[in-house]
């Protein structure tokens, strides 16, 4: 039986743990959760009636580092689920090193660590012999590395393209049919939990950037950072500007984009029959294979949705280390 | 895109075959084919080949793919030219950026204001040959953040 131990108790966390509990993946057995205050160990596991919404209320929590669940051999999986934070990635990128280095799998959903140290990381789990699966960073639920990493790995990747940001995909959408100003698409999104209060890494391209680099990086061999995306966001973008694309046929998109030449987010005008011009929260990713051609991939890019990545890194995790 | 590619062939059976292929397999359909038996030169038949290519990205990789095959590529010639709608959000120099568009041998051919002076919003058709759309878009680029306004383009 693998010993799970989620770090990082918000929503994904929250909802993970139910799963987990009600043993949907066979063979991972939930037995710790932190948060930043601390954290809980049960050997004996999590029944899902057990699971607490605030975990600093159960009787057996305990104050402390998160990371007291990754040392001394209490788990064989961490996932990972701090908030992504794009300075240092911390503290998640120090959880995902000690759990490596403990010899531990990691699964996460945790932009920042993979983005920032992905070269560092995933030489470590290399050398360490552990599984390192991060799908859920980039994109929810659809399936976009292990779709490249199992099914297309024989042919070659030659571009990424694609809408990787649900919050301005929304603003961007309800600007084109409503003919709302930026301003006002923006505080709709934040009324309905779409966008954050500080909506910042989302509307500059920060969110997508950090996406493409993790891509770029895992799918197309490169070694690139976050520093060498060119990043325009969506502010400056007018109702005017999203009018003149409409009269056109087209729509404003924020687009990442990698390719061998170079990694770049911008709002980009998209012909309003291509099949990366999808609306509201949704994502679209396009690759462009050697031989392959165009094959795009549409789905909910955050949210629920990521729990079905994770759920499928954890149960890749279960099959390796069952045979 | 359409490329009129004039490959040197040494005149044996089945050369042109492996620079055919070549472009099949990077996307180009091929159009015309047409032999120039009375130039030939140092046993070598000079070739054209009139392909569509999807993007100029296609057409690189196959004359890599022909070069690697061991066939001269004497041109690339672009036969037609590409239309890119642009959309420039904020204030601009309407005329330094119609002469940039010219330096790079390319034309506006379409040019709407909206916005007023607030809220400025300039669209345009600009007319360029394939080779020269990229580093023209790239210029202005440039322009655009010369002028802290939002160049936004297809792609």
């Amino acid at each position: 039986m693998i010993r799970c131990v989620i770090l990082g108790y918000g929503f994904l966390g929250r909802r993970l743990a139910k799963e987990l509990a009600l043993n949907r993946v066979e063979g991972v057995k939930l037995v710790g959760i932190a948060s930043s205050k601390g954290h809980i160990y049960r050997e004996k596991g999590f029944k899902s009636s057990e699971l607490p919404e605030d975990i600093t209320r159960a009787s057996d929590f305990r104050e402390g580092s998160s990371l007291e669940l990754v040392d001394g051999r209490l788990a064989d999986l961490l996932v990972e689920l701090t908030p992504t934070n794009i300075r240092d990635g911390e503290p998640g990128l120090s959880h995902i090193r000690r759990a490596l280095e403990e010899g531990m799998d990691v699964v996460t959903a945790n932009k920042g660590p993979m983005a920032l140290a992905y070269e560092e990381l995933t030489g470590l789990a290399e050398e360490r012999g552990v599984m390192l699966l991060y799908e859920a960073t980039v994109g929810g639920g659809m399936p976009l590395i292990s779709l490249q990493k199992r099914c297309l790995m024989a042919d070659e990747l030659l571009e990424i393209r694609g809408i990787l940001n649900g919050t301005t995909n929304y603003i961007l959408s309800r600007m084109h049919f409503e003919g709302m100003t930026f301003d006002l698409a923006l505080r709709e999104a934040q009324m309905l939990g779409i966008a954050e209060r500080d909506p910042s890494l989302d509307i500059n391209g920060i969110d997508t950037a950090l996406k493409i680099v993790i891509l770029a990086n895992s799918l197309m061999n490169a070694r690139r950072k976050l520093s060498d995306v060119k990043v325009k966001g969506i502010r400056k973008v007018t109702s005017e500007a999203v009018a003149a694309a409409k009269e056109s046929g087209m729509a404003i998109k924020l687009i990442g984009t990698a390719s061998e030449e170079e990694l770049s987010v911008a709002p980009r005008l998209i012909k309003l029959g291509d099949p990366l011009c999808i609306h509201g929260t949704l994502n679209a990713v396009n690759f462009k294979l050697r031989i392959l051609g165009n094959l795009t991939i549409i789905g909910e890019g955050a949210g629920e949705s990521t729990v079905s990545a994770l759920l499928n890194d954890i149960r890749e995790v279960a099959r390796a280390r069952s045979g | 895109m359409r490329v009129r590619l004039t490959l040197a062939l040494v005149d044996r059976p089945g050369v042109l075959l492996k620079a055919l292929e070549q472009i099949a397999l990077n996307g180009g359909n091929i159009i015309s084919i047409i032999h120039n038996r009375d130039r030939i030169t140092s046993g070598y038949v000079p070739v054209s080949v009139n392909v569509e290519f999807p993007d100029p990205a296609s057409l690189e990789r196959a004359k890599k793919g022909i070069e690697g095959s061991g066939i001269p590529v004497i041109e690339a010639e672009t036969l037609e030219k590409e239309i890119a709608t642009m959309i420039l959000v904020g204030k601009a120099d309407v005329d330094a950026l119609i002469r940039k568009v010219e330096e790079h041998g390319s034309k506006i051919s379409a040019l709407h204001l909206t916005g007023g002076v607030e809220s400025p919003c300039l669209k345009l058709l600009v007319e360029a040959p394939h080779d020269k759309l990229r580093p023209l878009l790239s210029s202005l680029e440039k322009l655009a953040e010369e002028w802290d306004a939002l160049l936004i383009t297809e792609g």
